[in-house]
């Protein structure tokens, strides 16, 4: 078996999403779901109840008015909230784990995928974007992938660094080149076999390089410009460091300006102490099993 | 030995000579190390954006998000504790780009230019630098001696 075969056989022994998380998901192909729709998914679910009641007294994402019910929450958070609060908090576990290969320590790997997760929601602010739950989502799971790569990288590092220095490609493509594969292909892969609706596939599949999309897609360019600049900016990379290429063709479709990625950059660093604090302190653990 | 972590965005100046002052991961964003040899004090920032006119509600919570509010904190700071301009000793590391040839994403030239402008018009200049490229940065400083480190991708070597 080769390296790519032998990657691509760990995509169905990856563990499974909580269930809870998958059905939040599949609500995202709902572009009219409510937080009571939402809420009523999650209500028997302790822990993420605990968190929501913390993110709606949270001054950031909720309100300085003190929040007593659950039904409250819901509505102090909006729909928006309520589902990121709650499919951050399920992934938490599956996320906060030490990647080999890449050098990721288990707070790395967290940390720069909720950075890019919360900058795409500030991007989609920005620029009225409305699917909102996919882009955070995606950026939530962009690079789950390299739990996958970790083993395999590590193993031919020093061979995919030295395309990287020699040649000037990006650290994915020379992945691809080495081990016949990459994490972001990995990733998706992962991601189809968890049935995630199709756009958020694609999310991931190509936050890298979304100019190898099918057709043009803004979530996928916002995923992609989101992750350029929280790796641009340190958080939570590892060995692979910031060898990766933004993709102007992304930055024109979007219209982005200078000034919104600056803006974006500095309303990053409070929103991630806030959310990261809900999310990191509650009891999550206990309902990743089921 | 005190080991005074700066985060994005932090600012911190000490007179401990057992302290090291140590930023990981600047990326687009710039580390400033200055040390004040007679005076036994130094500082830090890490600043990751060029100016505060584009969030000033931020700049007021978190001066040392800027360059143009960090650095002058920065520099005032050091002055309070006994540093002078003649003394102060100023090394710099960051300010990385990704492979984007087309420059769309350039906080981290900017960062470097404004980080030279302030500097230019206080006249001041920066001792030893390591700024730019694709890399990932670590810098520390001992506060006993000044001494100043970078590490990246590329091994550690003195600043």
């Amino acid at each position: 078996m080769n390296a790519k075969d032998q990657i691509v056989s760990k995509v169905s022994s990856f563990p499974t999403l909580p269930v809870m998380a998958g059905r939040l998901l599949t609500l995202l192909n709902k572009p009219d779901v409510t937080g009571a729709e939402i809420g009523k998914v999650i209500q028997f679910d302790p822990a993420l109840a605990a968190n929501l009641m913390k993110a709606a007294n949270s001054v950031y994402l909720g309100s300085s008015h003190e929040v007593a019910s659950i039904s409250e929450a819901v509505f102090r958070l909006g729909t928006k909230w309520v589902f990121q609060i709650a499919v951050s908090s399920l992934i938490y576990s599956n996320l906060r784990r030490p990647v080999g290969g890449y050098d990721l320590s288990g707070e790395d790997l967290w940390r720069h995928s909720i950075a890019v997760a919360i900058t795409a929601d500030l991007i989609s602010r920005q620029l009225n974007h409305k699917d909102v739950g996919v882009v955070f989502t995606g950026g939530l799971l962009h690079d789950m992938g390299k739990i996958i790569m970790g083993e395999y990288v590590g193993e031919s590092f020093e061979e995919i660094q030295k395309l990287v220095d020699d040649e000037e490609i990006s650290f994915e493509e020379a992945e691809r080149r080495v081990l016949g594969i990459d994490h972001a292909e990995i990733g998706a892969m992962v991601a189809e076999n968890w049935k995630f609706p199709v756009v958020l596939t694609a999310c991931i599949r190509y936050h890298h390089n979304p100019a190898a999309a099918p057709e043009p897609n803004q979530s996928i360019d916002i995923v992609h410009i989101a992750d350029a600049l929280c790796l641009m900016q340190g958080y939570g990379i590892g060995r692979d460091g910031i060898s990766y290429r933004p993709d102007p063709d992304a930055v024109t479709r979007l219209n982005i300006s200078n000034s919104i990625l600056e803006l974006v950059t500095s309303q990053l660093v409070t929103a991630l102490e806030e959310v990261d604090n809900v999310i990191k302190e509650a009891p999550v653990a206990q309902t990743a099993g089921r | 030995m005190g080991l005074v972590v700066l985060g994005i965005s932090d600012l911190q100046v000490s007179n401990k000579a057992d302290d090291i002052l140590i930023t990981y991961s600047l990326g687009s964003c710039i580390g400033v190390a200055a040390y004040d040899a007679r005076a036994k004090v130094g500082g830090m920032i890490h600043y990751m954006l060029p100016l505060s006119k584009i969030s000033p509600e931020k700049a007021a919570i978190k001066p040392g998000m800027f360059a143009d509010t960090g650095i002058p904190l920065l520099l005032k700071s050091l002055f309070t504790m006994g540093a002078t301009k003649d003394n102060l000793v100023l090394k710099v590391a960051g300010g990385s780009h990704l492979m984007d040839q087309n420059k769309v994403f350039n906080i981290g030239e900017r960062n470097y230019l404004i980080l030279r402008k302030l500097l230019w018009k206080n006249n001041m200049l920066i001792k030893s630098e390591d700024v730019g490229g694709n890399l990932s940065r670590t810098l520390r400083m001992e506060l006993a001696t000044g001494f100043t480190t970078v590490k990246s991708s590329q091994g550690v070597r003195e600043l």
